[in-house]
């Protein structure tokens, strides 16, 4: 990859710092996300918790540890897991053209017809709470536009000279995929990861804020925010700490995303 | 007298101090129009913008410019511009891109009569569509800019520059983006206008609309006027070695190509009865040719009649509907090459040339060395190699495509308008070079262009074909 | 009406009719397939999904299996099923056993009032923003609106919600922090909305502004001579519409999603929180019913900014096509 811009930089600094308190974070705190301490309940930062106990005297840090790589774990899968076959598809779809173009197309716009979320919440009520179908409704509702732009872009590239030349000089297909469309290709798609990156960080922990998302007693950056709400007064700043890991990391996709997309 | 736009003295420096025009004088008056000459970067289109007000705010003009006696470079931002649509207008380059994309073509000719000067609707629109109809556009008063053709959208540029009917007429790279086959036409265009009497100031690198537009010439290189006068005598007895140069790139100038040995081989690709048609429109019919190897043969026509259609059937890049095409039998597909019109499309934008030639090398277990020598042999340097297409010219790009297919040893090429989008010294460059390779390697080259100048100069023979789709 | 405006405007109605088809096919075989998981037997559910609660006695639920067919082959049960969700017959709730579409019609009006103030508000905060950063790109306003809204952007709806109340209604006692009663409790949510709406307006319309600016039509228009005020009216405005109008296609997806997370933070009555609470409970008709009535919304509203897009720009079709 070129040189990145100094926004595109500053995001990819934010991400990789989040990741290092992910990967950190629990060998610091060194205790159980899970063990409650009833008499330390809400104890201000510093006193015996580096970053505080939450009301159920649960280390913070250890908390917010666990919970921020969850969520780039589970986001960053989530994001693969549409990416990927998406792409494929894509450029299958531009390559072969037919039938099974207008049924992989057909398939998109039948994903596109409803909102994101509305399939997400749909999956999720089948068992609330779960991993499973928080990944399978994002990963479904996200393949579809690497599908469209991979298409997209693949369809343009397919019909330019140089594609041509490349089949008139005796290269095979393997070569103008691996070759010639991939990395053509790899640019807008990474712009689009980074982006899909960020909203499915959004997206986890606003579900699991409403309830629909990942359910306590699990570490999530979202559902800590609804547990520590009823202790704004006493606590404002636990409530405010994991809704600013959401924003740092999701801040860090964009500006590592770039200006590349509205 | 009015529509006098007299240049005196004229000087550009760009913010750093760097001098961009350096004293240009020259004048237009109406029955005589100027045309300045001269490749990219020459200063030519400074000089038109300072005729409009419109400089970049970051450059400093001096000298002169009049227009009827106001001095346009001192004169306030919104004093010129009341010029504008009144004393004086441009012809944008590119025409279809200076159209709202958003209005029908009537109304964008009527607007000027309605909103600049002042006639009610109803007379305005028949008005404009008495200006579309002067100009052979009476049919597409309805439809959109982006329904029209390079050309036509030119002529609805100039139906609007008519409805203004100011004195003074500039034009920017009038050819620019054309189709080569419309370039003729845009020439006469500009000539009808000043025979119309208004002044005509025109700025191009393409020597033929000079010619056509006759008054007077001012060549000019690196931000100087290096030759000024009477276009007659400038285009056909040039002082200077720079105009010289040019007007020896026009391909009827080329000095004779070296001899070629008659071609005997055996025929590399032949055609019989080819038709192939696109969407149910027939575009070719019944095409009889062959190419001998060593031979070079053109084939030109208008716009749309199936030049290039013709060579990607002879290649097998398309099936023919009727008719039969024999290529030399034995021989591996990649020996039957293709030139591409427009270079840089014709690489990937993200390998460097190294890494295209060398995927070919590896892929053909060619020698590297080999290649190597025909980079040298086609007068590339070396560095060149290590740069991605966007770091190299036209030219250098398409001698890279020519030893990229030089490489295979090639029994034929097609030649798809090779030089059309060349600057005219390395056009010259390239046709020679092709010229060569063809008798040097024993090559059957198709050449594909609309410029019979070019065919005649380079080919053996020439088949014709019209508007219909056959020969001749 | 020749061929080119019927294809521009027939055309995308009828590819959103079908798309209306697939939304109800698609949350048909989803509702479907959740009233299957459910514990418990099924014909006691569906007989309450049906016809309401009262019916579940163990002779009624005897009755409505012969009635309902459920020993008839699955794919046969589904076509029923799909068949009463597209003539509208929601059923019942579960959970309160009135019957769907009326629960729905109400909070349909509670969530169409947010919408309507949040989307003009959105447009009010970010539309002047993004005129004014596209007039000059790179200076001072562009900068600015450009750093808030890639900051605005990051913040998770809900949370920006609970700054607004705590800043707006705990610190200043200024607002209500939850409730419907009046005007006042329109600000909170409807300004959350908004401001995550008027972040990417402000963007897309500074875009195409500044494009629209640069554009060689803007200065051929001044170079025909016609005065400022036809230029940015003839020829600015219309143009620079075109991205923004599209735009709020895309804007749909967000208000859709904000509606469930924005109605659900500040309890307000509407269709989003009505899903949200009828997923916990499992009231599969509600659940359904609301999915369909937010699904057919999102379409029929796509196809009105389809028909917007068509009327300002002639090139659409060719440009989809």
């Amino acid at each position: 990859m070129r040189v990145l811009a100094p926004g595109r930089w500053l995001g990819l600094l934010l991400i990789l710092a989040l990741a290092g308190f992910g990967i950190l974070g629990p060998w610091l705190a060194a205790t159980d996300p899970a063990r409650q301490v009833l008499a330390d309940s809400l104890a201000p930062p510093g006193t015996g918790y580096w970053l505080g106990a939450d009301h159920l005297g649960r280390s913070m840090l250890a908390r917010l540890a666990h919970a921020t790589r969850l969520s780039l774990l589970l986001a960053a899968v989530t994001v693969a897991s549409a990416a990927i076959p998406g792409t494929l598809l894509g450029i299958l779809a531009a390559c072969r053209g037919g039938w099974v173009e207008s049924g992989l197309v057909l398939l998109a716009d039948a994903v596109l017809a409803l909102p994101g979320l509305l399939l997400v919440l749909l999956l999720a009520a089948f068992a609330p709470g779960d991993f499973l179908p928080l990944y399978l409704g994002l990963a479904l509702a996200g393949w579809v536009e690497y599908f469209r732009v991979a298409r997209a872009m693949a369809r343009g590239m397919l019909a330019r000279p140089h594609v041509e030349a490349a089949r008139l000089l005796g290269f095979g297909p393997g070569y103008v995929l691996w070759r010639l469309l991939l990395p053509g290709l790899l640019p807008t798609l990474g712009v689009l990861a980074a982006f899909g990156l960020g909203n499915a960080v959004l997206a986890i922990s606003t579900l699991s804020f409403i309830g629909l998302g990942i359910h306590p007693p699990t570490a999530e950056l979202g559902s800590m925010t609804t547990d520590l709400l009823p202790y704004a007064h006493e606590a404002p700043l636990m409530v405010l700490m994991p809704a600013a890991l959401v924003f740092v990391a999701v801040l860090g996709c964009h500006l590592l995303a770039g200006r590349g997309r509205a | 007298m009015s529509g006098v736009l007299a240049i005196e003295g004229f000087r550009v420096e760009a913010a750093d101090g760097t001098a961009l025009v350096r004293s240009v004088d020259a004048e237009a008056r109406p029955g005589r129009p100027l045309t300045l000459l001269g490749e990219t970067g020459s200063g030519k289109s400074l000089v038109l913008a300072a005729a409009m007000g419109s400089l970049a705010p970051g450059l400093r003009a001096g000298g002169r410019v009049m227009l009827d006696g106001t001095e346009m470079l001192s004169a306030t931002p919104s004093a010129r511009r009341a010029l504008w649509g009144r004393r004086l207008a441009t012809l944008p380059q590119e025409p279809w891109l200076a159209l709202d994309p958003t209005m029908r073509a009537l109304g964008q000719v009527a607007e000027v009569y309605r909103l600049v000067r002042g006639m009610p609707a109803a007379a305005s629109a028949e008005e404009a569509r008495a200006r579309l109809a002067e100009l052979g556009l009476g049919g597409v008063a309805a439809l959109y800019p982006f329904q029209l053709s390079g050309g036509m959208a030119q002529r609805l540029a100039l139906a609007i520059l008519r409805a203004s009917e100011t004195p003074v007429l500039l034009a920017d790279e009038p050819t620019k983006g054309l189709d080569a086959d419309r370039r003729d036409e845009a020439g006469a265009r500009l000539r009808a206008e000043a025979e119309r009497g208004r002044t005509v100031v025109c700025v191009t690198h393409d020597v033929a609309i000079a010619r056509a537009l006759g008054g007077e010439v001012a060549v000019m290189l690196e931000g100087r006027v290096v030759e000024r006068g009477p276009a007659a005598r400038v285009l056909e007895r040039p002082s200077h070695t720079y105009t010289r140069r040019l007007l020896e790139a026009e391909p009827a100038r080329w000095p004779e190509l070296p001899p070629r040995p008659a071609p005997c081989g055996e025929v590399a690709v032949a055609a019989e009865g080819v038709c192939r048609g696109f969407g149910g429109r027939p575009v070719l019919c019944g095409v009889d040719l062959s190419v001998r190897r060593g031979e070079i043969v053109a084939v030109t026509g208008p716009s749309g009649c199936g030049k290039t259609t013709l060579g990607d059937v002879l290649l097998g890049l398309l099936r023919p509907d009727a008719g039969t095409v024999r290529r030399l039998p034995g021989v591996v597909p990649w020996r039957f090459g293709k030139l591409y019109q427009d270079p840089p499309s014709a690489f990937a934008p993200h390998q460097t040339m190294r890494q295209a030639l060398g995927d070919l090398a590896r892929h053909h277990g060619l020698a590297w060395d080999a290649i190597a020598a025909l980079v040298e042999r086609l007068r590339l340097a070396p560095a060149l190699l290590d740069r991605r297409p966007d770091a190299l010219s036209g030219g250098e790009l398409q001698r890279f495509a020519l030893v990229r297919v030089l490489a295979l040893d090639p029994v034929f090429l097609l030649a798809d308008e090779p030089t059309s989008r060349l600057d005219p010294i390395t056009q010259r460059e390239v046709s020679m070079l092709l010229g060569e390779l063809a008798g040097e390697r024993g090559l059957a080259v198709l050449l594909v262009t609309h410029d019979a100048a070019l065919a005649a100069k380079l080919a053996d023979r020439t088949l014709r074909l019209r508007a219909n789709g056959t020969d001749r | 009406m020749d061929r080119h405006l019927l294809g521009r405007f027939l055309r995308p109605v009828l590819m959103r009719l079908v798309q209306a088809l697939l939304v109800a096919l698609i949350i048909g075989a989803l509702g479907f397939a959740l009233m299957a998981a459910l514990p418990g037997d099924q014909a006691f559910r569906l007989a309450a999904a049906r016809y309401g609660p009262d019916m579940g006695d163990a002779a009624a639920a005897a009755l409505v299996h012969r009635e309902l067919g459920l020993d008839r082959p699955l794919a046969v049960q589904f076509l029923d099923w799909v068949g009463r969700l597209l003539r509208f017959d929601l059923g019942h709730s579960l959970v309160t056993g009135a019957p769907v579409l009326e629960e729905l019609a109400m909070q349909l009006g509670y969530t169409l009032a947010l919408a309507g103030v949040a989307l003009p508000l959105s447009a009010l905060l970010g539309l002047p923003f993004g005129l004014l950063a596209g007039l000059r790109p790179g200076g001072p306003v562009d900068r600015v609106t450009l750093g808030l809204s890639v900051l605005l952007r990051a913040v998770p709806a809900y949370a920006l919600g609970l700054l607004l109340v705590a800043v707006f209604s705990i610190r200043f006692r200024w607002l209500p922090p939850a409730g419907f009663e009046g005007w006042r409790e329109f600000i909170l949510p409807a300004l959350t909305l908004a401001l995550g709406l008027a972040a990417l307006s402000a963007r897309v319309a500074r875009d195409s502004v500044a494009a629209v600016a640069a554009s060689p039509y803007m200065a051929f228009a001044r170079w025909k001579g016609l005065p400022e005020r036809a230029v940015v009216l003839r020829h600015g405005l219309r143009n620079a519409a075109i991205p923004v109008v599209a735009l709020l296609g895309l804007q749909l997806i967000g208000l859709v999603e904000g509606l469930v997370i924005v109605e659900s933070l500040f309890s307000w009555p509407g269709i989003g929180h009505a899903l949200v609470h009828a997923i916990f409970a499992r009231d599969v008709p509600v659940v359904q019913g609301a999915a369909l009535v937010m699904g057919l919304i999102f379409v029929l509203v796509n196809a009105l900014v389809d028909l917007a897009c068509a009327l300002i720009d002639p090139r659409r079709p060719r440009a989809a096509a």
